[in-house]
C-alpha cells in the first residue's frame, strides 16, 4: 500500500512522545523518497499518455498517485520539522554542548542546523541587558532563592565556585551554595537538594 | 575571650564570609546547628556543615578546610581543651566556640585574637584570674644585668654586692616556685570536675531573638536542646527550672501575637504550649502501661524488676480505676473519659506511692490534627536515630538522619525515630532488670562497677556513648533503690561495655553519684587520664566528654586496679 513507509516514520516519532530524539531514520526516509520518485514517474508517463491519446480513464489513477505524493511530502516534512523542534528543545535542556549519544542520533544537516541555532541564540542573548548580555537559558522558572542547601551524597573532591573558593565535597557534608553552580552536580547525582 | 555582644562580635563578623560549622554528635548541638542554619539561610551566609564525632575527626576536618576557610564555628566541642595547641592553626583562622562543656580551658579564655567564646560570662564559670596563672618571664634579665654592671667594682665590694644579688635571686626563685605550686593547685581545682553549662541551642536562639529573626521553629529547637540536657542528666534541676522559665517567656511572647477569637490560626500552624506533664517517656506514642513499665522514674520507684514491684504496679493501676485493657492499648485509642483527667489522677495516686515528682515542667508542640509531640519525645527519637546501630550506616549518615528528623517536613523520620527509641528503652529496662537481679554491680571501694558481657542481648545498642550513659544513670538509680547498703548509695558508677569486637575494645563511662541535689560534676575525666597514664593502658580519649573513653579489653583489669588505687 502506498504511504506506509511515511506513516512508519511518523509512528516512530510518536512512540517517543516525551521529547527524546530517536536515531535519524535515513533508511526509512530514503525508501519514502524512492516511493515518491516511482509514483512521480508513473504519473509522468500516464499524464503524457493521457494528453497524447486523450484517455480520460487514466485520470483517477493519476489523481490517486498525486494524492499519495502529497501525503508522503506532508509526512516527511512533518517528520523533519518535529525532529528540529526536539533538537531546539535540547539546547534549552542540556546547554550548548550535547552529550555524545544524542549527537549520534542526529544527521549531518541537523547538526549544522543546531550549531546555527546556537549561534543565533547566543547573539540574541548577548544583545540583551546592556553590554553584558543575559543568559536566559538559566532559571526557566523564577527561583525562590539565590542560594540553596545541598547535601553531598558521595565523595566528589574539590569543587570551585565563582569567586575562586574551593569547597571540599565530602560524603554527608552539607553546604549552602549559589543555585546555579549546584544545578549541574544535582543532575549528576553528586549533590542532593535539601528542603527543610 | 568571651564575646560581649553576640550580634556585633559574631554575626556581623561572619555576615559576608564563608564559614565552616563543626558540629558534635549530640541533640543539643543538632538543635543549635538547625537554628544557626536557619539564620544563615535568612541572610545568605554561605557555609559548609561537617559533623565531627571526636577530637581526631575535628582535627581532620580542620586540616581539610583550613586552606579555604578563615572562620570556624564549633558547636558543643572545643572549649575544654587548648584548641590552638591541638589544631596548630595559622594566625588568621578565627574560631567561634559555643560549647556546653565546662570547665573552659584557660588558654581559650585568655586568648584575645583567635578564640572567641560564645558563652555567657555569668554562667557559673569561676575562671581563675589571669595573674594567678600566667606570668611574664622577664625577671631573669634583671638579675644578670645587675651583675654585669657591678663587675667593674673592686672585689671586696663586689662580693658584698654579689651576696646581695645572690640572696635576691634565691628569694625570687623561691617566690617563683611558690607561685608555680599555687598555680598547679588552682588549675587542678579548676579542671578537676567536668560539668555542663547553658544549652548551645538556647545561646543561638538568643542570637536569633536579638536579631529579631526568631521563629517558632527556632524556639522549638531551643526547647529541644534544653530538654536534651535534662533527659541526659547534664544539668541540675535548678538550672533546668530556671531555663524553662526563660523559654516560657519566649513561648508566651510568640503565642500572644497571633490568636484571638475572630482570627484563629489554622490547625496546621505550629503551636507551642507549656505543659506540666507526666514524666512517662513517650507515653502519648505508646501504651500507658508500657510507658510506665519502661520509664526510669516509675520503674525505679516501683522496683519493677521484682515480682513485688509488678504487683504494686497492678495495684497502682487499680487504684486509679484504669482497666488493664484500656491501659495496654495505644494511648490514642484509649477512652476519652480516661484521657481527660489522666494527669491529675496519676499525680494523686503517685503521691500515695511515694512518687512526688511524677509531673515535670516541659513544652509540647502540635501542628495538624495528628501531630502532637512533647519535647522529651523529640529528644528520645532523635537520640535513637543518632545512635542507631544499623550495620551499613556510618556515623555521619546517622547524623544526617537525625538532623532531618528535627524538621517538621520529615514526620516519617521522626516516627521511625520514636519506634527505635521504644526499642532502646525496652532494651535498657531489661538490661537494668537483669543486672540488678544477677548482682552484676560490684562495689570496688571508691566506686561501683558493672561490666556488660559480650553475649548480653542488645549489647550493640550500648556500644554508643549516649545510650550507654543513659543505661548507666538508670542502673545507678535502680541500684540505689534496691540496695540496703547505705554507703553504696553514695558511690559513683563506672560501666564498661564492648565497643568493637574485632578490634577488641570496650567503651568505659563514669557518672557521678546519684542524689536529689547533685550538682552533676563528674571527676572521672581526669581520673581516667591518670589511670591510663600510670598503667600505660592503650586508651583512646577521643570523645568530647572526657568521662567517656575507649580501652583495649586486655587492659581492662589493670586499668580498673589503677583507678581504684587512685580514688581511694
Amino acid at each position: 500500500m502506498f504511504c506506509e513507509k511515511a506513516i512508519e516514520l511518523i509512528r516512530e516519532l510518536h512512540r517517543m512522545s516525551d521529547g527524546q530524539l530517536p536515531a535519524f531514520n535515513e533508511d526509512g526516509l530514503r525508501q519514502v523518497l524512492q516511493e515518491m520518485e516511482a509514483l512521480y514517474e508513473q504519473n509522468q508517463s500516464d499524464v503524457n499518455e493521457a494528453k497524447s491519446e486523450g484517455r480520460a480513464k487514466l485520470i483517477p489513477s493519476i489523481k490517486l498517485r498525486h494524492c499519495c505524493l502529497l501525503r508522503n511530502q506532508r509526512c516527511v516534512t512533518a517528520y523533519l520539522y518535529d525532529r528540529l523542534l526536539r533538537i531546539r528543545a535540547l539546547r534549552w535542556e542540556y546547554g550548548s554542548v550535547l552529550p555524545a549519544n544524542v549527537r549520534f542520533h542526529m544527521c549531518a544537516e541537523e547538526l549544522q542546523w543546531f550549531s546555527q541555532y546556537k549561534k543565533s541564540l547566543a547573539s540574541f542573548m548577548r544583545s540583551l541587558g546592556g553590554n553584558e548580555g543575559l543568559d536566559i537559558t538559566q532559571d526557566m522558572k523564577p527561583p525562590k532563592s539565590l542560594y540553596i542547601e545541598v547535601r553531598c551524597l558521595k565523595d566528589h573532591g574539590e569543587f570551585e565556585i565563582d569567586d575562586g573558593t574551593v569547597i571540599l565535597l565530602k560524603k554527608n557534608s552539607q553546604h549552602f551554595l549559589p543555585r546555579w553552580k549546584c544545578e549541574q552536580l544535582i543532575r549528576q547525582g553528586v549533590l542532593e537538594h535539601v528542603v527543610s | 575571650m568571651f564575646i560581649a555582644d553576640i550580634r556585633k562580635d559574631f554575626y556581623e563578623v561572619v555576615a559576608n564570609q564563608r564559614v565552616v560549622l563543626l558540629v558534635a554528635p549530640d541533640i543539643d548541638a543538632l538543635c543549635a546547628c538547625k537554628i544557626l542554619q536557619a539564620l544563615f539561610h535568612c541572610d545568605q551566609i554561605q557555609y559548609t556543615l561537617v559533623p565531627v564525632t571526636g577530637w581526631q575527626d575535628l582535627g581532620t576536618a580542620f586540616l581539610e578546610h583550613k586552606e579555604q576557610f578563615r572562620y570556624f564555628v564549633l558547636i558543643n566541642c572545643g572549649a575544654n581543651v587548648d584548641l590552638l595547641e591541638m589544631l596548630q592553626p595559622d594566625d588568621d583562622s578565627i574560631f567561634f566556640i559555643c560549647d556546653t562543656h565546662r570547665p573552659v580551658d584557660v588558654v581559650n579564655v585568655y586568648n584575645d585574637t583567635q578564640i572567641k567564646l560564645l558563652i555567657k560570662q555569668d554562667d557559673d564559670l569561676s575562671v581563675p584570674s589571669y595573674d594567678d596563672i600566667f606570668r611574664d618571664e622577664d625577671e631573669e634579665g634583671e638579675d644578670s644585668g645587675n651583675e654585669s654592671d657591678e663587675g667593674s667594682e673592686p672585689s671586696g665590694k663586689r662580693r658584698r654586692f654579689d651576696e646581695g644579688a645572690v640572696e635576691r635571686r634565691i628569694e625570687r626563685q623561691r617566690a617563683k616556685r611558690e607561685w608555680e605550686a599555687r598555680r598547679r593547685e588552682i588549675l587542678f581545682d579548676y579542671e578537676q570536675y567536668e560539668y555542663h553549662g547553658t544549652s548551645a541551642a538556647m545561646m543561638f536562639f538568643e542570637l536569633a531573638w536579638v536579631l529579631t529573626k526568631d521563629t517558632k521553629d527556632m524556639l522549638w529547637w531551643a526547647i529541644i536542646g534544653l530538654t536534651d540536657q535534662w533527659v541526659h542528666d547534664k544539668i541540675t534541676n535548678m538550672k533546668y527550672v530556671t531555663d524553662i522559665a526563660t523559654m516560657q517567656r519566649h513561648v508566651s511572647r510568640h503565642n500572644h501575637r497571633n490568636e484571638d477569637e475572630e482570627n484563629s490560626l489554622s490547625i496546621d500552624c505550629m503551636r507551642i504550649s507549656f505543659e506540666y506533664d507526666l514524666r512517662l517517656t513517650l507515653y502519648q506514642h505508646w501504651s500507658l502501661y508500657e510507658s510506665i513499665y519502661n520509664s526510669c522514674y516509675t520503674s525505679c520507684s516501683f522496683k519493677l524488676w521484682t515480682l513485688n514491684g509488678q504487683k504494686k504496679l497492678q495495684e497502682f493501676l487499680a487504684d486509679m480505676g484504669l482497666p488493664l485493657k484500656q491501659v495496654r492499648q495505644k494511648f490514642n485509642s484509649m477512652d476519652m473519659s480516661i484521657k481527660e483527667n489522666l494527669r491529675d489522677v496519676i499525680e494523686e495516686s503517685s503521691n500515695k506511692y511515694g512518687m512526688k515528682d511524677i509531673r515535670i515542667q516541659t513544652f509540647g508542640v502540635h501542628f495538624g490534627f495528628k501531630n502532637r509531640f512533647l519535647a522529651s519525645d523529640m529528644v528520645h527519637a532523635t537520640a535513637a536515630l543518632l545512635e542507631s546501630a544499623e550495620k551499613d550506616d556510618s556515623e555521619t549518615d546517622n547524623f544526617i538522619k537525625a538532623l532531618d528528623a528535627l524538621s517538621r517536613s520529615n514526620i516519617d523520620r521522626l516516627h521511625s525515630g520514636i519506634a527505635l527509641a521504644k526499642k532502646k528503652l525496652i532494651a535498657i529496662q531489661q538490661t537494668v532488670a537483669s543486672c540488678i537481679c544477677t548482682n552484676l554491680i560490684l562495689s570496688q571501694g571508691p566506686f561501683l562497677y558493672c561490666y556488660l558481657m559480650e553475649g548480653t542481648p542488645d549489647v550493640k545498642l550500648f556500644s554508643k556513648p549516649m545510650a550507654l550513659t543513659l543505661l548507666c544513670k538508670y542502673l545507678l538509680k535502680a541500684f540505689v533503690h534496691s540496695t540496703r547498703n547505705k554507703r553504696c548509695k553514695l558511690l559513683p558508677l563506672v560501666m564498661a561495655a564492648p565497643k568493637d569486637v574485632e578490634k577488641g575494645t570496650v567503651i568505659v563511662v563514669g557518672i557521678p553519684p546519684e542524689s536529689e541535689t547533685s550538682d552533676k560534676k563528674n571527676f572521672f575525666g581526669r581520673a581516667f587520664e591518670k589511670a591510663a597514664e600510670s598503667t600505660s593502658s592503650r586508651t583512646l580519649h577521643d570523645h568530647f566528654d572526657t568521662s567517656i573513653i575507649e580501652l583495649k579489653t586486655e587492659d581492662r583489669s589493670k586499668f580498673l586496679d589503677a583507678l581504684i588505687t587512685l580514688l581511694s
